[in-house]
């Protein structure tokens, strides 16, 4: 596979161009204009609800009578409650800002993922001693560098909306004891995980320890660029942190899905969760990194990085598409096969409330992306990439949006523009932060010990 | 020119010529089998006799002989049928997907691999197909067209979705394993010297000329055919998982089954490869082939499958607690401190805790203790398999189903046997096909020009 000439590199300095700077601007201003147009739409619900008959028909609908279905739901479908108890919400209960806090808490949890998993994509190429992956490593290593920022979003959404978004927060917050009037045993009985504590102190704890990982690799990727050529010290014990950081994420990023997204339809469970909650933001980081490769490239950066390369990554957008797709299926047809009440309540909601969004997100998360990067031409097309790689960016937020929405407010309610420009929002800081990260050094790992193999794309054999 | 890196292990070690390979590879082909086999190839046989006898006494007496009851209706029988299809699964893992990623590693052990694959498989087939106890009208469990009126076979049964999932596996793995032979059966059929050989050898070289065009249509089908096998890796134990997980049965009906399931059996595929590799390099003195590096990528990748299904484990405990569903609490329960505590530790201890001594170098480059460990892993997917589904059958929803279960003889006797269907296959294989392919290994050579 190797080449027959002998390609010298060099480092490189990215500098954040006027362009690239416009980007990142085009897409916060959007979103600007977008989540004010949906924040413009939002006062209708307050002035029809107070915040005490809300917590009256909260009560109501969630604790009296055996989960029933409340009178006025307008999609009150007879026939569907023929699977037993659901979980039964709607947007006019919940104050009208409760979709801003669960807005940002899908933003801030949704980018502080892409960031970690970015850090776990960098962890691996180092156990697997990837190879042709070193040319575009800065990449990973920018994006890693987010992870506090929409850590602090999370945390603000949660300390504020945290009773709204989590029905078990809530129903902490009324203190029940057994006997009272709508008590519930289940989740009495989860409250030593689900708990307001847990919910601070567990992600805080490990977004700390995770951090100061990302700092320790990325401080021995810098020493590394100043060692003399040769040394491969840094590679080596880089390869240790990094397998560090890969057990301990393995360990705690399901259990990080469980209390932030699984726990809002609090009733229900599903074993698979963490990993898909995994799947869907890697299969993201990927095709987001194909996008910084593309326009970097495009910006005279990285020539030794070829479409050998990017046809690489896209061979990588379309393998986690399937596996996304696979781990989808396996959560889907399992609780569709057994109708187990408690376990079906989470897809029916979904698909009696929210048919379009549920075969919207397969679509945008599957059909699409599989179809159009099946062929090989496609996976070398940057446009191509770039058309279905928007796609599946979207998908996959809408596909966290799908988690969180109808659990948090049963139904009623769309993906719309509040959701669109708190996306390209969020977007945009996030481009602005990672370009602003990649001029921190030099573009090239220019002492990294796999850098040729990379440059000439072999396999080293 | 070669851009390797000055860190990169060498891939072939003894600085071997393309003509060593071969001369090194042929050998136990073209020689008189060596004292090694013979001993081992006796055993394998005796072990064969067993699965005979056992499976005689089956056939004649009827399924009673098995310990099966009504509870637990899947026995030793399953566990052994989960077992070995999960050994079947590394093959095509090193041959597919390895060669997706560009892994030149897989090119020493792909072979032998893939040969252990197909007899797992044909193992594991043994057992549903002789469970069905009329195993002369197995056929029906085909959608034949048939006169016997509205007997037709159950599209929602994920039972049938095993008859097709490891059917197209096994003939997918058979094909993979064939082409890749090719070319060295060709190599064997130019140097070997009786008649017969000349003629089966050249038969199955399918007039193979080693010309450029060949050569490319060659590498054109391996790659197609990887890419045709990579989803079967993940289908057909997905398949065998929802065998379980589509009931409404306490420790069966969970989400995470289906990657749990590959995950466990790729452990388990590498821990059957690395139990036989280790002996083979040294029996056949293939250690410039089978080197230290390939062991040391074989047991990480143990330790990773080993460290994915441990969190399978732990994940599936802390959620039947999570879902405040007393059922899934007591199955769990009943795992860990029941009558089969000793089955559920063994499995922890050997699956999840065991593979953890892989972190440390000296583990993973010591032959002798990667072959205990790789046993180590084996015993212990023996056993998850078991407790998966023993331990959630014995308690039945109704506490007057409930029993104790243990295999008898003949079932004992089954399984034993099945590694002598395994290691017959094995031997036979060792002795007329070349163990590593000469072909692609020659392409790896850093004594090229």
């Amino acid at each position: 596979m190797g080449h027959g000439h002998h390609i010298e590199v060099k480092q490189e300095q990215f500098v954040f161009s006027p362009k690239a700077k416009r980007f990142s601007m085009i897409l916060m201003v959007l979103g600007l204009i977008f989540a004010g147009l949906g924040i413009a739409n939002l006062g209708g619900h307050e002035e029809t609800h107070t915040a005490k008959t809300e917590v009256a028909a909260h009560e109501g609908a969630q604790h009296g009578e055996g989960h029933a279905v409340a009178a006025h739901e307008e999609h009150g479908n007879v026939e569907t409650e023929a699977f037993g108890p659901r979980m039964e919400f709607h947007p006019l209960d919940k104050p009208a800002n409760t979709r801003i806090w669960a807005n940002l808490m899908i933003a801030g949890y949704f980018f502080l993922m892409i960031s970690l998993v970015a850090l776990m994509w960098y962890a691996i190429q180092y156990i697997a001693n990837a190879g042709w992956s070193v040319g575009i490593k800065r990449i990973p290593e920018a994006i890693m560098t987010f992870i506090p920022v929409p850590f602090v979003v999370l945390i603000v959404a949660l300390l504020m909306g945290k009773n709204d978004i989590y029905h078990w927060a809530h129903y902490e917050h009324l203190g029940l004891k057994p006997g009272d009037a709508g008590y519930d045993a289940i989740l009495a009985g989860k409250s030593g995980f689900l708990n307001s504590t847990m919910l601070f102190v567990f992600p805080s704890v490990l977004v700390v320890i995770w951090y100061l990982l990302m700092r320790k690799l990325r401080s021995l990727s810098a020493a590394e660029d100043n060692a003399t050529r040769g040394d491969v010290s840094f590679f080596r014990t880089s390869v240790k942190f990094s397998a560090a950081f890969a057990v301990i994420f393995g360990f705690t990023i399901s259990v990080i899905a469980w209390l932030l997204i699984m726990s809002v339809d609090a009733h229900w469970y599903s074993t698979i969760f963490g990993f898909y909650n995994f799947v869907t933001h890697w299969v993201t980081m990927i095709t987001i990194m194909a996008f910084f490769v593309a326009f970097i490239k495009k910006e005279g950066y990285l020539g030794f990085v070829t479409n050998e390369h990017m046809h690489d990554l896209g061979k990588f957008m379309f393998a986690f598409t399937v596996f996304w797709a696979y781990l989808w299926l396996s959560q889907y047809l399992l609780i569709w096969y057994a109708q187990i009440p408690e376990e079906m309540a989470y897809y029916q909601i979904r698909f009696e409330n929210y048919k379009f969004n549920f075969l919207l997100n397969f679509a945008m998360c599957f059909c699409i992306p599989f179809l159009g990067l099946l062929m090989r031409s496609a996976k070398r097309n940057r446009y191509v990439l770039g058309i279905i790689g928007s796609i599946m960016i979207l998908g996959h937020y809408h596909d966290v949006w799908l988690m969180v929405f109808p659990g948090v407010f049963g139904s009623g309610m769309q993906f719309g523009f509040l959701e669109l420009g708190n996306f390209l929002l969020f977007a945009g800081v996030f481009t602005y932060w990672v370009f602003t990260a990649l001029t921190k050094r030099g573009l090239v790992a220019v002492n990294h010990p796999y850098l040729d193999e990379s440059a000439h794309h072999d396999v080293g054999v | 020119m070669i851009h390797d890196s000055i860190i990169r292990d060498r891939l072939v070690t003894g600085d071997k010529t393309a003509s060593d390979v071969t001369r090194d590879i042929a050998r136990p082909i073209l020689n008189n089998p060596m004292i090694a086999w013979k001993v081992g190839f006796t055993l394998s046989l005796i072990f064969l006799g067993i699965f005979g006898v056992s499976l005689l006494y089956t056939l004649w007496t009827g399924i009673g002989v098995w310990n099966i009851n009504k509870s637990v209706m899947w026995g030793w029988d399953i566990t052994n049928f989960v077992f070995w299809v999960g050994i079947g699964h590394a093959g095509t893992l090193i041959s597919a997907v390895l060669l997706l990623f560009r892994q030149k590693w897989r090119m020493s052990i792909n072979r032998s691999a893939e040969a252990m694959t197909i007899f797992a498989v044909i193992c594991a087939a043994m057992f549903p197909v002789f469970h069905m106890g009329r195993v002369w009208v197995g056929y029906w469990a085909l959608p034949l067209p048939n006169a016997f009126g509205s007997l037709w076979v159950n599209f929602n049964s994920p039972l049938l979705w095993d008859v097709f999932a490891i059917s197209t596996y096994f003939s997918v793995s058979l094909l993979f394993w064939y082409i890749g032979l090719i070319p060295d059966i060709a190599t064997i059929r130019d140097k070997v010297k009786s008649k017969l050989g000349k003629t089966m050898y050249g038969f199955f070289s399918m007039g193979w000329t080693g010309s450029t065009r060949t050569w490319a249509r060659y590498e054109l089908i391996s790659l197609i055919l990887a890419g045709l096998s990579t989803p079967l890796v993940l289908s057909v134990h997905t398949i065998v998982s929802t065998d379980f997980a589509t009931s409404v049965v306490p420790g069966w009906h969970t989400t995470i089954f289906p990657p749990y399931f590959v995950a466990g059996a790729i452990f388990s595929g590498f821990g059957m490869v690395a139990t036989l590799l280790v002996v083979a390099r040294k029996v056949m003195n293939y250690e410039n082939y089978i080197t230290i590096g390939h062991l040391d990528a074989m047991t990480k990748i143990i330790m990773v499958t080993g460290t994915i299904v441990g969190i399978a484990y732990l994940t599936e405990f802390f959620i039947a607690w999570y879902s405040g569903n007393v059922y899934e609490q007591y199955a769990f329960t009943n795992r860990m401190f029941g009558p089969y505590w000793w089955a559920y530790w063994s499995m922890m201890t050997c699956n999840l805790i065991a593979p953890q001594v892989f972190w440390f170098r000296w583990a993973r480059t010591t032959p002798w203790f990667i072959f205990i460990m790789s046993i180590v892993v084996n015993v212990g997917m023996w056993f998850e398999r078991f407790v998966i589904i023993v331990t959630s059958l014995h308690r039945d929803y109704l506490p007057s189903s409930w029993v104790m279960y243990s295999g008898s003889l003949t079932e004992i006797g089954l399984f034993l046997g099945t590694f002598g269907i395994f290691f017959t296959c094995f031997f036979l294989f060792a002795k007329f096909l070349p163990v590593i392919n000469m072909a692609e290994v020659k392409s790896i050579l850093r004594n090229r020009e």
